[in-house]
């Protein structure tokens, strides 16, 4: 009898344990033409507060290394939760800039070569553009969010969240959507052992970096 | 042609006027090229510079720079492989907000070889709110071209500028300050800015005398326009006939005053008005010759978009320039326009531009200064790796212009230069 019930218990935290795997959600973000969209940001929030949501919610802030190089801030897109903290450094030999006038978050910070800023917490959601006010062509994006899960696309234009099972609403983001364009909000229901995909499409705006090279200089 | 009558009333220290401002410019040239090895080692310095290996066909016409009237910057049907351009661009941050900029260049027919183009100070605070503003002092370009905007003030798709920005680089630059605003929205800035000039009074003199041209020569400090010999010998000067478009004669302060809006959507509108302000009634003695102020006043008026790998940039100016020295006066008014497609296919960009040009000329007397003509670039860019770009570019220009007959040609030719370049990049 003892071993029944022992068989037993293990069966139902099998199921338990299968219950709580995360499931695969692959997003893919293309362009009006269906080419693969890089630094799209993809968050997913779920609808109702999950034990996993909330040990996200509680997770130790990070500090964000932005790199300054060949006057490129690197990465071109970062993903920031609350609470989050970002340090500039200045890899280059010439000096820099990183300054943002966006509403969210107003800074200024002057890095000579090889330099760190002091880090600055980023507490409050929203985007933020920082840029160089030497090199104007140079800048970078802040996406600050509160969804637990989250990814930033790489060139593949593809992206892979882990979610327990759940209804969720999945966004995406790209600094090149245009200003007031209409959030593409899609709510997916995840259930266990079930893998779903979702396709996003963007009209972005041009790409100013697309036409920046070592001919352009600027007059 | 009453320049006769004035032109009887040479000075001798003129000459040593000119010497005395060509040693300078020079020095100046001289100076920006020792100075460079001790500011590429410092830090906050960049350095950009470009060289051109060219194949040129030549139109058949003589062109405007050996005195002719052909458009285009190489004629008389010479094939060869002149040197044509080498430019050389620092600019220095030496502060977070001051910074320093030059450009000299190195190129063939224009009096001097080496030029300085641009010599300015700018000072941009850095502003976290959207509002911006920014202060420039020295020698610079106005704000017209959509063209030139890589190294040396070339053009990005073409190897000669559309006819509007050929005379921008001929005659037009500020020697002064200019004050500027810029207002940062989500995904537009609107800019405005106006300067305070002076030594631009010759202005407007290449439009009157030989009309509209084709070519990548940008004047600069030291330089000499040449204007069509059958033209100096009309006017009672022996050619050839070269002078500094960058005199101050009057010492009357010039004015321009400009608008833009750039949209990250949509992409960039511009409008500039210029008025050099110059008093038409005065001249100023240059070598054995006698140089006009030109009141030159202008609209000018620039568009770029982008849609997809398709970029489009439109230019269009209206404007006159006048004399009025004691005995005569007469007013000469210009327009141009140009439509500049470009594919941008990664490496391969191929462009096609479309120019429209004229002049009129109150009073015009036979054989009359009016012109008018059209021009069609076609050039394709190959950039196999970052540091070389690969450019053939076929130039047809077709115009007719009364003045021709002074040098024995019928008023309506057409100029066909090819080139084949190859530009290095650092």
């Amino acid at each position: 009898m003892g071993r029944i019930i022992l068989q037993l218990t293990a069966l139902v935290l099998l199921a338990a344990s299968a219950l709580a795997r995360p499931v695969a959600l692959d997003v893919s973000v293309t362009d009006a033409h269906g080419a693969a969209i890089a630094d799209a940001v993809i968050t997913a929030a779920p609808q109702s507060v999950s034990r996993e949501s909330e040990a996200i919610s509680q997770r130790v802030p990070r500090t964000h290394v932005i790199d300054q190089r060949n006057e490129t801030f690197i990465p071109y897109v970062e993903v920031f939760r609350p609470g989050d903290s970002v340090i500039f450094r200045n890899s280059d030999r010439t000096r820099h800039h990183a300054y943002s006038f966006s509403s969210a978050r107003q800074f200024d910070f002057v890095l000579g070569s090889g330099e760190d800023s002091p880090p600055m917490v980023l507490d409050k959601i929203g985007t933020i553009a920082v840029g160089c006010n030497i090199h104007d062509k140079m800048i970078t994006f802040f996406y600050i969010t509160d969804a637990p899960w989250f990814a930033r696309s790489e060139k593949s234009g593809k992206v892979q969240l882990d979610l327990p099972a759940g209804t969720y609403a999945i966004r995406a983001w790209h600094p090149l959507l245009p200003p007031g364009a209409r959030e593409d909000v899609r709510i997916v229901s995840i259930a266990a052992d079930s893998p779903k995909e979702v396709a996003f499409s963007l009209q972005l705006m041009p790409d100013p970096r697309a036409s920046m090279d070592r001919e352009r200089v600027g007059y | 042609m009453t320049r006769s009558r004035a032109h009887a009333r040479r000075k001798s220290p003129a000459r040593g006027l000119a010497r005395a401002r060509w040693r300078v410019a020079s020095r100046m040239a001289a100076l920006c090229l020792l100075a460079l090895p001790a500011v590429v080692l410092a830090e906050d310095v960049s350095v950009h510079a470009s060289a051109d290996l060219r194949l040129v066909g030549g139109s058949a016409e003589s062109s405007w720079t050996e005195g002719g009237f052909g458009k285009s910057r190489f004629g008389d049907g010479n094939a060869g492989a002149p040197f044509a351009n080498a430019a050389l661009s620092v600019h220095w941050q030496v502060t977070p907000a001051w910074s320093l900029a030059t450009d000299v260049r190195y190129q063939s027919r224009l009096g001097s070889a080496l030029s300085v183009t641009e010599a300015f100070a700018r000072y941009r605070p850095v502003s976290t709110d959207a509002w911006r503003w920014s202060l420039k002092l020295g020698e610079f370009f106005p704000p017209i071209s959509l063209e030139n905007d890589g190294i040396g003030w070339t053009s990005l798709w073409t190897l000669t500028p559309s006819a509007i920005n050929s005379w921008v680089g001929e005659e037009l630059r500020t020697f002064g300050a200019e004050a500027r605003v810029e207002h940062r929205g989500d995904g537009d800035t609107l800019s405005a800015g106006v300067a305070l000039f002076g030594a631009n009074d010759p202005a407007g003199e290449i439009l009157a005398s030989r009309g509209w041209s084709l070519s990548d020569l940008v004047a600069g400090i030291g330089s000499r326009l040449r204007e069509p010999d059958a033209y100096a010998t009309r006017i009672g000067v022996a050619p050839p006939r070269r002078y500094d478009p960058f005199l101050e004669i009057d010492h009357r302060v010039g004015i321009y005053a400009d608008a833009e809006w750039q949209s990250a959507q949509f992409g960039r509108l511009r409008v500039l008005y210029y008025d050099n302000r110059a008093d038409p009634s005065t001249y100023h003695p240059f070598g054995t010759d006698e140089l006009f102020s030109w009141r030159t006043r202008f609209v000018s008026a620039g568009a770029q978009t982008q849609i997809d790998r398709l970029e489009l940039v439109a230019q269009a100016m209206d404007g006159s320039t006048q004399i009025a020295p004691p005995g005569f006066a007469s007013e000469t008014h210009f327009s141009a326009a140009y439509v500049l497609a470009s594919w941008n296919l990664g490496a391969w960009r191929p462009a096609l531009r479309v120019d429209a040009f004229s002049t009129r000329k109150t009073p015009d007397f036979p054989p009359r200064m009016a012109e008018h003509g059209t021009a069609v670039t076609l050039a394709l860019n190959w950039r196999p790796v970052d540091w070389l770009r690969l450019t053939g570019e076929a130039l047809r220009i077709d115009s007719t212009r009364d003045q021709r007959v002074d040098a024995s040609l019928a008023p309506h030719q057409t100029d066909t230069q090819i080139q084949l370049n190859a530009r290095f990049l650092y």
